[in-house]
């Protein structure tokens, strides 16, 4: 047993081993910030380099993010004793009068692979939920997805309503007609164009402790 | 006989129908549109109040498969373009959902204007096989909330065509009518005429939106013709197989058909499908891939199952560029169609999966039409056509170059004359610059901007309807 069977079990998308395989490396005294690091959020990290890459496809991508989850409940009761915190919290979702949800929840997937809290707030969010959630979960991100030209202010709605709040969450936009130069013009913090690209500006914005 | 291709056997559609039948039985459909529910259950549907789901029975289906028209006019600005369902041969819809053109001039990827948006009209216009247009999508402006009705009247100002919207907002609707109203002169040749028509999608998997659907309800009396078009995506919004894909799409358009016919029987539907295919290496939606085309010609042969016209989306590419991948992709999603007899297909026009207007393409998709309605006309087999004493008349060896048969089949249908291939010698093509394929399609858009727009309305219309997208803009803005 090592923790390299908890990263493989995550790459070979073993989701009936990982409970097992992270509780072993609990009873065998690994620290649990160890299990946490080089076990799982490594794994999660490959995992994206490869969908980067092409080499992996997303329901490949899902089933791993979902093994890793698995793994990550065995462990949380420990990571609150040892008062290990989440990489930071993301309130996401797609905007008011907007039901795509298909682009955001892969962005939510690989966020949350990456250490990230997810706080998936739906489809047809309204600027106050979005609001309103950022504050209760003081997040450190908000991540908004727009799909149709209708509903694209609501994102410049809602960043409005955040610097009238002094909120200082910080703002990523995205969606098929979304691109940087609208995402300058609205003042958002970040855009890209797919999911990896979301995880890198996050992690840019949200710099590890 | 003409050419005839056949997706699915006899035993193949009724099983789709049952199929789809069963997930309407015993999972049904969800409504977020409480006027929806209401209807479902008012015509026997079981509903659950607390999930909103309607369980639709096959009697239901039945029913409304009788008060659903067979056939009727799709009527365009300028009667002699009025699209009759069902078609012998596939027509074309322009294809401008996108929010994103190809600036004609600089090759630049940039927002949609309203000028795109004109120009696109016109330049289809003179396609032939064009039958029905889609108006251009926007982002920007200064009038957000009047730019669909600007839009949409644009396109009867800068096309003969039938419009077909893909409605958004329900104080749209009035502006709309007025405009066909100082078009046609009254407002009894609005409901008779059917120039407009709107695009109803359900919400894969089996969900009908809530705002949407109300609005479709709203409008329902002006018996507008309503295209039915779900689009589950095999792998992401739909099951990961083309058969359960298929047979899901057509539940959801069974059960829009049964709203629809339910709420006010005899509708016009358009019974059609936008399904795709997941790009499984980024999640994406595909609808150039030839399962997307299996997909949707199938379900156009589930339309004439049950007899009603239908739409189908074809002639598309993920191609972000005009060039080999969105010809090669554009041609293998209308061949299907038009061989098994799809009444119209939705797809001309844009690159990037619906994502990009390419004036261009246009052209390019105008020729991939020409050369499939060519495969589809097939081999004509009549008598005129048995030149066997032209044969005797030879005999063997000389030449049939100057027979009278020669001279008047050369310019006939039978030898398709495609207006962008090169079929010069090497030295001859040298000689011109060696022009390709593309390049011939911006000569013919450029031709088409730079004389004046055919077919032009009246000036007093053309004031009626800018004086309607003032005040649209004033009081929705
Ligand atoms: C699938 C689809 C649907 C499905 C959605 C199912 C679902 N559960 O999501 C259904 C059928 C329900 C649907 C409905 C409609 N749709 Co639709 N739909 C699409 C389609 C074909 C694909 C979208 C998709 O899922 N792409 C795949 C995902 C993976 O890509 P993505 O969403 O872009 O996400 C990626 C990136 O953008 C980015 N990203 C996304 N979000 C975020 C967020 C952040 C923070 C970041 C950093 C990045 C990021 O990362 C993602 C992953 O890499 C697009 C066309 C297209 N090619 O985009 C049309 C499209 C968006 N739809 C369109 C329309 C018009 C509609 C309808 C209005 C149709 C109608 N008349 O009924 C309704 C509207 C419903 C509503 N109120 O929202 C138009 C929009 C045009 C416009 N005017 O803006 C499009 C462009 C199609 C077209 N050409 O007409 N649609």
């Amino acid at each position: 047993m090592s923790i390299e069977d908890i990263f493989q079990s995550i790459l070979q998308l073993k989701r009936g081993e990982i409970a097992d395989l992270v509780q072993a490396e609990i009873d065998a005294k690994t620290d649990v910030g160890v299990i946490l690091e080089q076990g799982l959020i490594n794994a999660m990290g490959e995992v994206g380099n490869q969908f980067t890459e092409g080499k992996l496809f997303v329901p490949e991508m899902l089933r791993a993010a979902e093994t890793m989850k698995i793994g990550l409940e065995v462990l949380r009761p420990l990571l609150v004793e040892a008062d290990i915190k989440p990489r930071g919290t993301v309130v996401i979702g797609t905007v008011a009068g907007d039901l795509h949800d298909i682009g955001k929840n892969l962005v939510g997937m690989m966020l949350e692979g990456a250490g990230f809290t997810v706080v998936d707030l739906g489809v047809d969010v309204a600027a106050k939920a979005f609001l309103d959630a950022a504050g209760e979960h003081q997040a450190e991100l908000v991540a908004m997805s727009a799909l149709l030209t209708t509903t694209m202010p609501v994102m410049a709605d809602c960043i409005g309503r955040f610097k009238e709040a002094n909120m200082n969450s910080r703002i990523l936009i995205g969606g098929a007609p979304v691109n940087q130069d609208f995402a300058i013009k609205i003042s958002a913090d970040g855009y890209s164009s797919d999911a990896p690209g979301a995880v890198e500006l996050a992690k840019k914005l949200v710099p590890a402790q | 006989m003409r050419v005839q291709c056949q997706i699915l056997s006899e035993d193949e559609k009724q099983r789709i129908h049952t199929e789809s039948l069963k997930i309407l039985e015993q999972i049904g459909v969800k409504f977020l549109s409480q006027r929806a529910l209401k209807i479902m259950k008012d015509n026997g549907a079981k509903v659950d109040d607390d999930t909103g789901i309607a369980k639709i029975s096959a009697e239901m289906v039945e029913q409304a498969l009788k008060t659903a028209p067979k056939s009727f006019v799709l009527g365009g600005r300028d009667p002699a373009r009025n699209v009759e369902l069902p078609r012998p041969t596939a027509g074309y819809v322009l294809d401008l959902g996108g929010v994103f053109t190809r600036d004609f001039k600089t090759g630049e990827r940039r927002y949609a204007t309203l000028q795109d948006n004109n120009d696109a009209m016109r330049v289809f216009d003179e396609m032939a096989l064009s039958s029905v247009v889609w108006p251009h999508s926007m982002a920007e402006g200064d009038t957000p909330n009047s730019n669909a009705i600007r839009l949409v009247l644009n396109s009867f100002m800068y096309s003969s065509l039938h419009v077909q919207d893909e409605f958004s907002e329900p104080e749209e609707v009035p502006y709309i009518y007025e405009a066909m109203a100082a078009i046609l002169g009254s407002e009894d040749a609005v409901k008779q005429r059917k120039l407009y028509s709107v695009t109803y999608c359900t919400l894969a998997p089996l969900v009908h939106e809530g705002g949407m659907c109300d609005a479709y309800l709203d409008m329902i009396e002006f018996e507008a013709p309503i295209l039915i078009y779900p689009m589950p995506c095999t792998g992401s919004t739909g099951p990961c197989s083309l058969f359960s894909n298929i047979a899901m799409g057509n539940a959801e358009a069974l059960s829009s058909l049964v709203l629809f016919q339910m709420a006010h029987p005899g509708t016009p539907l358009i019974f059609g499908d936008a399904s795709g295919s997941t790009d499984f290496a980024s999640g994406g939606f595909l609808e150039g891939s030839p399962e997307m085309v299996l997909m949707t010609a199938a379900l156009g042969e589930m339309a004439r199952f049950y007899g009603l016209p239908n739409t189908q989306q074809g002639c598309q590419t993920d191609s972000k560029e005009p060039g080999p991948q969105a010809v090669m992709e554009k041609l293998v999603t209308t061949l299907p169609l038009v061989l098994s007899g799809a009444d119209l297909v939705q797809g001309p026009g844009c690159l990037e999966t619906s994502g990009c207007l390419c004036l261009e393409q246009i052209v390019i998709d105008e020729e991939i039409g020409g050369l499939c309605k060519r495969i589809r006309d097939g081999i004509d087999f009549s008598a005129a056509k048995n030149l066997y004493d032209d044969v005797a008349q030879i005999g063997p060896s000389g030449h049939f170059l100057m027979q009278d048969s020669t001279l008047e089949a050369c310019r006939s249908d039978e030898f398709y004359a495609p207006k962008l291939f090169d079929r010069h010698t090497f030295e001859r093509w040298s000689e011109l610059g060696r022009p390709d394929t593309y390049s011939k399609a911006r000569e013919r858009v450029e031709e088409i901007l730079a004389t004046p727009q055919k077919n032009p309305l009246p000036d007093d219309v053309i004031g009626k309807l800018e004086e309607i997208m003032r005040k649209a803009d004033e009081e929705l803005n």
